[in-house]
């Protein structure tokens, strides 16, 4: 007699990719409510560190082992949608009716390029200024009134007050008095969070937008306004006002020293992103404090930018892997991961958990989630083809403004036009 | 140096003991900024950065790359710490060397032997071939090498990364042939006199002979290949094959938010100093006499 089996069959079981350590375990903990709501699926999670993510999911796309669902970035997505790497998750939505309103502002566009869907939002961040509450109190400013503080690149406005007053020279004289010397500063206003790039997410971007610049017509354009003036002044004042002592020097600044020099206690304020929260809770041995942007001639501007998850076009678990995807996407999920406060989640519901979290943990997050909940203030990451070329020359552009003190101007205009020249 | 010379010349010695001084400041003392760092607590190194001593020492840093903490330290809850399973990198980094050095020296040993007391067709031809490969730039043979290896299967496995080195480097063979060349063939036909065969010869009168020089050898190439870094970061990107170098190199990016950790990253370096620094200490008076000795033929 033939035992009749009912085919328990194994389960599936789909690879997903991250960088970030700090998400491990709100993922892990998705991962265990999403098995717990789908038995037949099992979800392997690995963790690369950054410089051997991309590298890792390029070689795998080639090498037919990429992941089944990975991590994906504004910057990197373009390319591989145009080699076709990406699942469209477009039908798999509408077939599901997957409700894509409940994400925070346009981040569901962001992902999605001439009706077809590379990712669904699962988180986001923007800038705001981190500062010192020691040398706030020694400076005598009262942190009220940096909610309200305006920029503009003629003479920086209260803005530059505000870093003149927290840059101290070697014989205690700060910025606004007569004899301040430049060349002695022992704390700085102002760190500048790394080498400012062809975006300038934490480093210049929110300044030059907030005073009437844009970086081109939307997403997907195929043309930059680099060579823009408003963009040029916005450099001369950060240049002029690193010359007058209130920044620290850009050659002294990169992404990997920045962080740990305002821990130092070598600058008074940084302008850094919401990821950065706990890092510097956490490393900072003085109590810091979290300020929103400064406001410019267009109002207050920050950069908005988020990740989605994609599903690999090579995937042999795609029904699985959309299942995933889709429970990622959610507000049950990102409700989980909003607890942990590592990030803000991209579902506007779960915003506010997370913001609690960051509470007890003991920081307060408001300008944060003011910013990025607020259309007016949030601007999109430029998202277009041939990323890695306009970086490449908008890098080597922006490093001889600030590190050879080239003219802003021409510089920006050369550089612009074979930026353009890419997309013809 | 003899008293009177010291005496006709006090400030020359003088100089030049203040200038060896420097020198090893200068080289030492980035290395005592790794050590220092390593046995700081992560919570104080951007306070005491300029601090000559570690403070608040701990060695903490060293338990956690290495996997020996406790998983339920509160410490290991702070973000900005990187993952790394760094006992793991090392008894890679220990596989890798072994399976790389012991055959190539074996082998160049054999090939150097024959290059120096073989006789048959075409040898100078081979050898001057040889001299040419040195002049390949390694860099040009990175991409057909990985395209063999992907072809083959053994990308991500010890045998990839071991491949290109394990049957012979120019170098050893020309080292090694040097030696040999430098003994007197009396011996050799001695023995062969005596009836002894190429092999006999080989393994009975060769090595015995030169087993100064092949100890030289298999600590140059084994410091060379404990360091290698570019090769197996090409081929052995999995944790489970992971070297030291390349895991350290991983370990940089490792910490989320973009600053490395610094502490953990300077406990790894240190560690992976460690062997080479020990096997210098111990052998490097041998390894220095023996280059000088090969350089003055």
């Amino acid at each position: 007699m033939v035992a009749s089996t009912v085919s328990a069959h194994a389960a599936t079981e789909i690879s997903y990719w991250l960088w970030d350590t700090n998400q491990l375990p709100a993922y892990k903990a998705c991962a265990a409510e999403f098995q717990k709501q789908n038995p037949d699926i099992t979800v392997k999670i690995t963790q690369t560190a950054w410089s051997d993510y991309w590298t890792g999911i390029s070689t795998g796309f080639v090498s037919g082992s990429a992941p089944d669902v990975f991590t994906d970035h504004l910057a990197r997505y373009p390319e591989f949608a145009l080699n076709e790497q990406l699942v469209d998750l477009a039908p798999l939505i509408k077939q599901d009716k997957v409700d894509t309103g409940i994400y925070v502002g346009e981040l569901f566009k962001l992902w999605s390029k001439e009706g077809k869907q590379y990712g669904l939002p699962k988180d986001w961040d923007t800038i705001a200024i981190f500062y010192n509450k020691d040398m706030m109190k020694a400076a005598g400013v009262d942190p009220a009134t940096l909610a309200n503080l305006d920029w503009n690149p003629k003479d920086g406005g209260s803005y530059q007050q505000l870093i003149a007053k927290l840059s101290i020279d070697a014989a205690g004289k700060d910025g606004t008095s007569a004899g301040f010397d430049p060349k002695k500063v022992k704390q700085y206003g102002l760190v500048m969070p790394g080498n400012p790039d062809a975006y300038g997410q934490s480093e210049w971007s929110h300044f030059a937008v907030s005073n009437g610049f844009k970086f081109n017509d939307g997403l997907w354009a195929s043309k930059f306004y680099y060579d823009d003036p408003k963009l040029a002044e916005t450099f001369k004042w950060i240049v002029d006002a690193g010359k007058k002592g209130f920044i620290i020097p850009a050659k002294d600044c990169n992404e990997n020293n920045a962080p740990g020099l305002f821990a130092a206690g070598k600058g008074a304020t940084i302008l850094h992103g919401s990821w950065m929260i706990n890092w510097y809770k956490e490393n900072c041995k003085f109590e810091v404090g979290i300020a929103p942007l400064a406001k410019g001639t267009d109002g207050r501007k920050s950069m908005f930018n988020g990740l989605a998850d994609s599903i690999w076009m090579g995937s042999k678990h795609k029904p699985e892997a959309w299942k995933w995807v889709k429970f990622l996407g959610s507000p049950e999920a990102q409700k989980i991961v909003a607890s942990y406060a590592v990030v803000f989640p991209a579902v506007r519901q779960d915003v506010d958990t997370a913001k609690e979290a960051f509470a007890k943990k003991g920081m307060d997050v408001s300008p944060f989630v003011e910013e990025g909940t607020d259309p007016k203030v949030t601007f999109l990451f430029p998202v277009t083809d041939h990323a890695s070329d306009v970086v490449r020359i908008m890098q080597a552009a922006i490093d001889r403004i600030m590190l050879s003190g080239a003219d802003p101007t021409s510089t920006l205009k050369s550089a612009n036009q074979e930026v353009n020249a890419l997309f013809q | 140096m003899n008293t009177s010379e010291t005496a006709s010349n006090p400030w020359g010695h003088r100089i030049g003991l203040a200038v060896l001084i420097i020198l090893a400041i200068v080289s030492l003392l980035p290395i005592w900024i790794a050590v220092k760092t390593a046995f700081t607590d992560t919570g104080a190194i951007y306070t005491s950065a300029s601090a000559l001593l570690p403070k608040d020492a701990t060695l903490f840093n060293f338990q956690r790359v290495l996997g020996l903490a406790n998983p339920a330290d509160p410490r290991l809850a702070k973000s900005g710490l990187g993952k790394i399973d760094f006992l793991r990198a090392l008894l890679n980094s220990l596989i890798f060397t072994t399976m790389v050095v012991v055959p190539q020296i074996f082998f160049s040993a054999m090939a150097a032997f024959a290059f120096a007391r073989l006789k048959f067709p075409g040898r100078n031809l081979i050898f001057f071939l040889f001299i040419t490969a040195t002049m390949i730039p390694g860099a040009v043979l990175f991409i057909p090498n990985f395209i063999l290896m992907k072809e083959l299967g053994w990308l991500n496995t010890f045998q990839g990364m071991a491949a290109p080195y394990a049957l012979m480097t120019p170098f050893s063979i020309f080292f090694l042939r040097q030696m040999f060349l430098g003994t007197p063939a009396e011996l050799e036909e001695a023995a062969h006199i005596d009836g002894a065969g190429i092999l006999t010869i080989f393994f009975k009168i060769m090595l015995p002979l030169h087993t100064g020089s092949l100890a030289t050898l298999t600590i140059l190439t084994s410091i060379a290949m404990w360091n290698e870094f570019f090769w197996p970061f090409l081929i052995g990107r999995d944790p489970a094959v992971q070297v030291m170098a390349v895991a350290i190199n991983s370990f940089r990016t490792q910490s989320a938010a973009g600053t490395p950790d610094w502490t953990g990253l300077m406990a790894c370096t240190v560690l992976g100093i460690i062997p080479v620094a020990l096997l210098l200490i111990f052998f490097g008076r041998k390894v220095v006499e023996s280059i000088q000795f090969s350089g003055g033929k």
